[in-house]
This record gives C-alpha cells, sequence and structure tokens, in this order.
C-alpha cells in the first residue's frame, strides 16, 4: 500500500544519498519515493565509455520480495537491452534476491554495458551483429553512446 | 529532480574512470553471486513466474521487459515479416513506411477499440501493435506523433488517455526527432504552425508534450521544452484561451518539472509574470464549469506542490474543515493522486491507473454517499476492504479483485473481481451524480445514476463481510468530487433508512491536513532506522538464523516469505530464533558478511509509525483469501484512519514452512503451529504500536 513508505525503502533511499556509488546517480522522484530518476556513466574501455546514460527504476508494491522495474531512458546499442530500453537480465527477473538492493541492481547493469552477451540476446538484430562482426557492432555501439549519451 | 545530479555525475565519473575502483566493485559483486546475466533464453520460467498481474485491465502493458512477445508474433500480419524470436519481440524491422492517412486511420481504430478492451486476457488492439512498429524509424515516430495531434477528436474522453497509452510503448524517440517535432511543431507565443492551429489539434499537442515531458523525463525533456515551447505553453496559461487547452498546457507543465532543471526553468518564468497565471487560474477550483473546475484544481495543485510561489500559504491552511469528518486518506492512496485540500475531491494526472480509499470504515448497516463526475472518462468507484491492492502501474484498482466493487461509468460497466458485466446505464457525463448505497446486513451494493438504479450488486460480500471504505481508481486526466455528508445528497434513496459517513466520522485536525508531497517525503527521509533491524524490510528486529547455510539479519515476518537464502540462494530448512546476544550470532555466522548486512549498523531513535508493511509475496488472489480469513479478528481492532496494519500476510508463505521452530536452540522439539506464530506476531506488532 502506499500508505507508509516502507523503511527498507527509506534507508536504502538514505543510503543512497549519502554513499552514492561512484559512477551513478539515483535520486528519488519528488512526488513518488518508488520511483527513482537514474544516470549511469558508461564503464571505460567499453563501446559505451563517455556516455551518460538515464534510466528509470521503480520499486513494486511487492519490494524487496519482488525485483525493481528498471528500464533506459536513453537510446543504447546493447544485444541485451531492447528499443523501449527493457533490459534482460536473470537478477531482475528469476535470480531476483530480497538481498539484493537499487544500488548492487544498478552496478549490475552498468557491469552488464562492460559486457554484452550477444549469445543470449534481447535485441536479436544487435545480437546478430556482434557476433557476426564484432568490431562493426562496436563502432554502432560507440556511434549511437556518441549520438544519444553524450550531453553536448 | 535530475539537474543537480549532473554535477555529480561528472564528478563520479572521474572516480569510475579508475580502473581499480571498477575492479574492486566487480570484484565484490562477483563473490556476492550477485552479478546478472541475460536470462531471455529462460523464456518459460520467466513467462510463468509473473502471472496474471502482468496484464491488464485498462490496455496498459508494464514496462516490464519481454511482456510484449505475444504481441508481436501476432502483430506481424499485413505490416512485416519474419523474426527469430517471437519471444524477444519488437525485433522487426518496418520496411514500409505505411501512409500518414494510414497511421491516421489507425489511431482512430486504437482509440475505438480500447473503449472496449475490457478482458485482461485478450491481446492489444492490432492497430496499436501496428502504430508501435510504424514508430520504430524516425520518420514513422514522427508520423505517428504528428496522427495523434490530428487525428484524435475532441469529443471522446478517451482521447487524451488514449494518446498517453500509445506513447507509452513507443519506442523511444531519438534526440533528432524531438528536435524535429519540436521543428515541425512551430510552436510560440502566438500558438502553433498551421496544420495545428485548431483547438483540438492544440489540445492534442499539449498533451503529447506532457506525455513526452513524462517518458523522457531527464536530459531530452530539457531538449524538449526549449524557450519557444515554454513561451507557448506559459500563454496558455490566460483565461482568453479555451479550458481545455489551458488545463493540459498546466498538466504538460507539471510533466516537463518532472526534470528539476526545467521545474527551476518553469517556476522562474511563472515567478517573473505579474500575475502569476496559476494564481488566477486557481480562482477557478469551485467554477460552475466543469472543464473550468478542473484547471482551478490542477492551478492550485501546482501552487501547493510544484510550483510554490512565495508569499502564497498552502490551500490547506486556508480550508474550512470544521465540518469534515470524512475524507479521502492521503495515507491509504497510490502515489500521483492528486488530493485537494479538503480530501473531498481527487484526480489522476499519470499515466497509471491511481487507487485511494477514504478514511472511515463500516461494518454494519446502511450507508449512502454521492460522487460528483466532473470528467467523463474511466472512474471505477464503488466500495473496497483494506485487502483490495492498489496496482496501479498493472493497471488494477477498485473492482479488480475479490474485496472491491466498482461503478464504471465510461465502459458502461460493473466491476468486481477484476471482471466486469455492462450494466444499462447511459455513459456518464460530467455533473452526472453517482449514488453509492450499501447495505451491509441484507448484503446488497446498489449503484444509481442521477438517481436512476442499477439491480443490486452481492457479489462483494463473497469475500468480505465488514471493513468497508469508499473507493475509487483514476484513468489519466479524470477527476471527481466525493460527497460523504458534510454536503446535502442530490439524490438520497428514500426507501433506505441510511446512515451518512460524516455524522459518524471523527478526524483530528493533524489528520484533515493534506500535506503538499515533497514536505511528507522529507519528513519520510529523516526516519532513523534501529541498529539490529531486520536487513530485508527494516521495520522489525532481526532474530532469525536460517539452516543449514546459517545466515542472520532476517525477521520472521520476511523470513516466512523465502524459500532460498537471500545471500547465498541455498535452501532454507529451518528458521531458528537467535537468542538475543549479537556475540552469539556471529559466532553461528560462518560465511562472509554481506555488504547488504552493513546496513543493519544505521544508529539512531526509531520514530516511523508502526507497521511497516510486508505484502503477500503470493499476490495470488486465492491465496489472499485465505489470508483474509485469518487476520479477519484484527479487522475489529482497526481504527478508520489505520493504513499501516493491513497486510501483515506471511501465512500463506508459512504454509511452505511446516517446521517454523521458536527458540530452536533451547530446544528442537518444540515446534510451534503457524497460528501459534501468528499470535506472536501480532503481539509483537501490538508491543511496537505501543
Amino acid at each position: 500500500m502506499a500508505a507508509g513508505l516502507p523503511r527498507r525503502i527509506i534507508k536504502e533511499t538514505q543510503r543512497l544519498m549519502q554513499e552514492p556509488v561512484p559512477g551513478i546517480v539515483a535520486l528519488p522522484d519528488e512526488g513518488n519515493a518508488r520511483y527513482f530518476h537514474v544516470v549511469v556513466a558508461g564503464p571505460s574501455e567499453s563501446p559505451y565509455e563517455s556516455g551518460t546514460f538515464k534510466l528509470e527504476l521503480f520499486l513494486p508494491e511487492e519490494y524487496p520480495m519482488s525485483a525493481p522495474k528498471v528500464r533506459f531512458m536513453t537510446k543504447i546499442y546493447h544485444p541485451n537491452i531492447d528499443k523501449l530500453g527493457r533490459i534482460c537480465l536473470d537478477i531482475l527477473k528469476d535470480k531476483w534476491s530480497p538481498a539484493l538492493q537499487i544500488r548492487t541492481v544498478l552496478l549490475s547493469i552498468q557491469a552488464l554495458l562492460s559486457a554484452p552477451n550477444p549469445d543470449d540476446p534481447l535485441a536479436n538484430d544487435v545480437a546478430e551483429q556482434w557476433k557476426t562482426n564484432e568490431s562493426k557492432a562496436i563502432q554502432t555501439a560507440k556511434q549511437w553512446t556518441k549520438t544519444y549519451a553524450t550531453d553536448n | 529532480m535530475i539537474v543537480s545530479s549532473w554535477i555529480v555525475a561528472i564528478f563520479t565519473f572521474h572516480l569510475w574512470n579508475n580502473n581499480n575502483v571498477r575492479k574492486c566493485l566487480f570484484v565484490t559483486l562477483e563473490k556476492l553471486g550477485i552479478m546478472g546475466s541475460c536470462v531471455c533464453k529462460e523464456k518459460t520460467t520467466a513467462r510463468s513466474d509473473t502471472p496474471s498481474q502482468t496484464t491488464r485491465n485498462n490496455g496498459r502493458s508494464a514496462t516490464d521487459g519481454h511482456l510484449s512477445g505475444p504481441q508481436s508474433e501476432t502483430g506481424r500480419s499485413d505490416i512485416e515479416s519474419s523474426t527469430s524470436s517471437g519471444y524477444h519481440g519488437s525485433q522487426i524491422l518496418v520496411t514500409r513506411t505505411a501512409s500518414k492517412k494510414t497511421v491516421r486511420s489507425l489511431v482512430l481504430e486504437t482509440l475505438s477499440v480500447i473503449r472496449t478492451l475490457i478482458d485482461n486476457e485478450i491481446e492489444p488492439p492490432q492497430a496499436m501493435i501496428q502504430l508501435h512498429k510504424i514508430a520504430e524509424t524516425e520518420s514513422g515516430w514522427l508520423d505517428v506523433t504528428k496522427s495523434l495531434i490530428q487525428a484524435i477528436p475532441m469529443k471522446d474522453p478517451l482521447g487524451p488517455a488514449v494518446i498517453t497509452l500509445l506513447l507509452d510503448e513507443c519506442p523511444l524517440p531519438t534526440r533528432e526527432a524531438i528536435v524535429e517535432l519540436r521543428k515541425n511543431l512551430g510552436l510560440s507565443k502566438t500558438g502553433p504552425a498551421a496544420p495545428y492551429k485548431e483547438c483540438c489539434c492544440q489540445r492534442n499537442l499539449c498533451v503529447l508534450l506532457g506525455c513526452l515531458a513524462e517518458k523522457l523525463a531527464g536530459p531530452n525533456s530539457v531538449v524538449l521544452l526549449s524557450q519557444e515551447v515554454l513561451e507557448y505553453l506559459i500563454s496558455n496559461l490566460s483565461m482568453s484561451h479555451p479550458s481545455v487547452i489551458i488545463l493540459h498546457s498546466l498538466v504538460a507543465l507539471e510533466k516537463f518539472a518532472q526534470t528539476s532543471e526545467n521545474k527551476i526553468t518553469v517556476t522562474k518564468c511563472l515567478m517573473s509574470l505579474d500575475p502569476n497565471p496559476l494564481i488566477v487560474l486557481e480562482s477557478l477550483w469551485h467554477d460552475k464549469d466543469y472543464l473550468k473546475r478542473e484547471v482551478g484544481f490542477c492551478a492550485r495543485w501546482c501552487l501547493d506542490n510544484l510550483f510554490t510561489s512565495d508569499g502564497r500559504a498552502c490551500s490547506y491552511e486556508n480550508e474550512d474543515l470544521s465540518k469534515i469528518n470524512v475524507m479521502l486518506n492521503c495515507n491509504d492512496v497510490s502515489e500521483y493522486l492528486k488530493i485537494s485540500p479538503d480530501g473531498l475531491e481527487a484526480r489522476c494526472d499519470a499515466s497509471s491507473f491511481e487507487s485511494v480509499r477514504c478514511t472511515f470504515q463500516v461494518d454494519s448497516g446502511v450507508w449512502y454517499y454521492e460522487v460528483t463526475i466532473v470528467t467523463a472518462g474511466v472512474m471505477q468507484i464503488g466500495w473496497a476492504t483494506k485487502d483490495s491492492s492498489f496496482l496501479n502501474y498493472e493497471g488494477y484498482g477498485i473492482g479488480d479483485d475479490e474485496f472491491s466493487i466498482a461503478y464504471d461509468g465510461c465502459r458502461q460497466r460493473i466491476w468486481y473481481g477484476a471482471h466486469s458485466q455492462p450494466h444499462k446505464h447511459p455513459c456518464w457525463k460530467p455533473g452526472d451524480i453517482l449514488g453509492l448505497l450499501l447495505d451491509v446486513d441484507n448484503q446488497t451494493i446498489v449503484f444509481a445514476l442521477n438517481g436512476n438504479r442499477l439491480p443490486p450488486e452481492e457479489d462483494l460480500f463473497i469475500c468480505a463481510r465488514s471493513g468497508f471504505f469508499a473507493a475509487a481508481s483514476f484513468m489519466s486526466y479524470q477527476q471527481c468530487e466525493f460527497n460523504f455528508g458534510a454536503k446535502p445528497f442530490k439524490y438520497p434513496p428514500p426507501d433506505f433508512d441510511f446512515k451518512c459517513f460524516n455524522e459518524y466520522g471523527h478526524l483530528s485536525s493533524d489528520q484533515k491536513i493534506i500535506v503538499p508531497r515533497y514536505q511528507k517525503f522529507a519528513e519520510l527521509r529523516n526516519v532513523q532506522v534501529k541498529e539490529d533491524s531486520c536487513t530485508l524490510c527494516f521495520d522489525n528486529q532481526a532474530d532469525l538464523i536460517l539452516e543449514p547455510c546459517g545466515h542472520i539479519g532476517f525477521c520472521s515476518t520476511c523470513a516466512l516469505q523465502l524459500e532460498t537464502c537471500p545471500i547465498c540462494r541455498q535452501e532454507i530448512n529451518e528458521r531458528r530464533e537467535i537468542s538475543g546476544k549479537p556475540g552469539k550470532a556471529n559466532s553461528v555466522f560462518s560465511i562472509p558478511v554481506s555488504a547488504i548486512s552493513k546496513d543493519s549498523s544505521a544508529k539512531g531513535s526509531d520514530s516511523l509509525n508502526p507497521g511497516g508493511i510486508m505484502k503477500d509475496y503470493d499476490s495470488d488472489l486465492k491465496d489472499r483469501t485465505k489470508i483474509k480469513l485469518v487476520h479477519s479478528k484484527r479487522n475489529v481492532d482497526r481504527s478508520e484512519t489505520d493504513s499501516n496494519m493491513t497486510s501483515l500476510s506471511f501465512n500463506g508463505a508459512a504454509s511452505r514452512v511446516p517446521d517454523l521452530t521458536v527458540n530452536g536452540e533451547v530446544d528442537r522439539s518444540k515446534k510451534t503451529t503457524i497460528i501459534v506464530d501468528n499470535e506472536t506476531q501480532n503481539a509483537a506488532m501490538k508491543d511496537s504500536v505501543s
């Protein structure tokens, strides 16, 4: 129920503010304490380096017994992220554990940027490109990062 | 609230480029076994893990990945060809762009079909799927937006909601597409470019701007709100414009303000105007014209919550609430519903399905209240117990489970258990009065529109016998006003000896205050958490050890909802209570403390109200019925405004855990039953209340 905000969420929010995760910003919405505006820095030595990616994160009513819903708002060329920004990541699905937190989820997503997995694709055309011509795929990912994820 | 973060982002970015920091983090993550990986191949499990909740009654779909799988499989019909995996959907490339005319007819088709979407199980309409396909290219996306602006007619009460709905599932636009759209619209102080001058087009384009601002919150929302767009929207706030344009310009500005850079820009712009147009519009909140009244409501809400103006007191401070004894409960409402300062009027401008219950509970007798319909779109208004859940993002509200029933005057249906039956009333329109009568003793519910009654309903009493509240759910841009008896009723049923809430309810002066949202959250954030709290909920004391893995840091409420250890994923055979000595607990602890366990080291006093909620893990409705039975005796203690102790529902999960031991360390043979544990828990809850 939206009644009282569960202490778990309050606690996580406080900690995110006090000890921000390097390379990641997660701020609760002013009007909805279950909705977070997230910015993830593209990991260095990845095609997403120097990009800043905007995501939305929502804590459903069952949280932490069910996983947060996370989605990329910035366009990204990645075999495990589709056009709607949806992410294919096991810990957001069946491998969710209530001991995971907003910060660990976001770190995992950042790690996914460092280690794309074209064998388990969400975006099939991207994955195909990744498998058949990796250097071209990386080039495209870099180009998209420059076009969509770089703030002039 | 994103702007302040950009500075932090740049700063932390440098840190991140330090490889050591990064590697350390990755190593830590890997050790903890929480480094995620892609799960697409496990599609069958993923699907079966997400039960009926993922479909919805309003045609919305969750942002959750993978759910569009079936859409793309059925939706490719004439527009597209092959894809290798239907499951991954949306990968079909649009090779031919439909003509604008086709796009427009698809928009209209979607609009006409949406109204009939009443079954959770059916697929989204073909037209909608095709539009989403078309929008995958940049030019296609621009075509779709243009058609939305030009095709949606003024009259259809679902028009704005359909714009929201269609855009919600469209692929994300590129920055170029946004700039192009902005250029096409040609907005300025004097209005939009020629093709969009019509009042209806302008309304639609304001709705569209608002949706995009919400969807793109962050840098792209800043790109969209150029000086010209801002000037256009602000200039629309003058009373000389049609109310419908004022209204949607205001809502668009509100949505732009979700990005704090925009919020600062908009606030500055409003403050620089004398008089502040919002203060002028605010006076319309009790206007006789319902559209003007919407404008007034929104202007007042913005002034209280968003674009606060120095020297203007919050509305609640000026409101005479002495005669009001029952309100909509601002502690029992989903996140985005807006409630008026007198607690009797509510409105939703979000894309979710927002719900609320009132403060007064009825357990016996005959009761009546009325609702004035302000907007003619989808609202589900009726009765609900506390067991009814508000799943606003999934599109579930009042009438969508076994614990609530609702009247829907737009789609002309009665909702119960997420299913609906048509009724014989005409579509409602602004100014109509919905009368709702509940006879608990004779187990009947009667809905009447302007005094014209429908046959009595009885379904709600299958699962609920007492603990009823007036309740309602709102689709985007919908608004209505409740009368719990503080004002005379328009159509009191003469043949019933009914009571009205306002005569029997009581609220303290503190309880009557509808605190602006930002103040409420500021208060919440100052809450301190106890040192030995459960690391999952932080509500209860961590007093259990999981066997055989030996991990600690959990309370019984949480532990009973788990089948595997949250730290190491080992199956749990037993949950033992620890005798409260930290030293002893540590000695049992055999696996390194996770990063998470550190959270319990926070210090400070405990001041939040008790009973933070752990929702039932199985949101399966059947399970909830059981839970209801076990807890029904607690209803007696529930005060009318208490919204916290509603769903402490671990017994559904507990049925999977037959061997719960209490003080197992002392005596392993002392196995308790689930019922005993419930009582212990109830006692513990009572302690924490006092």
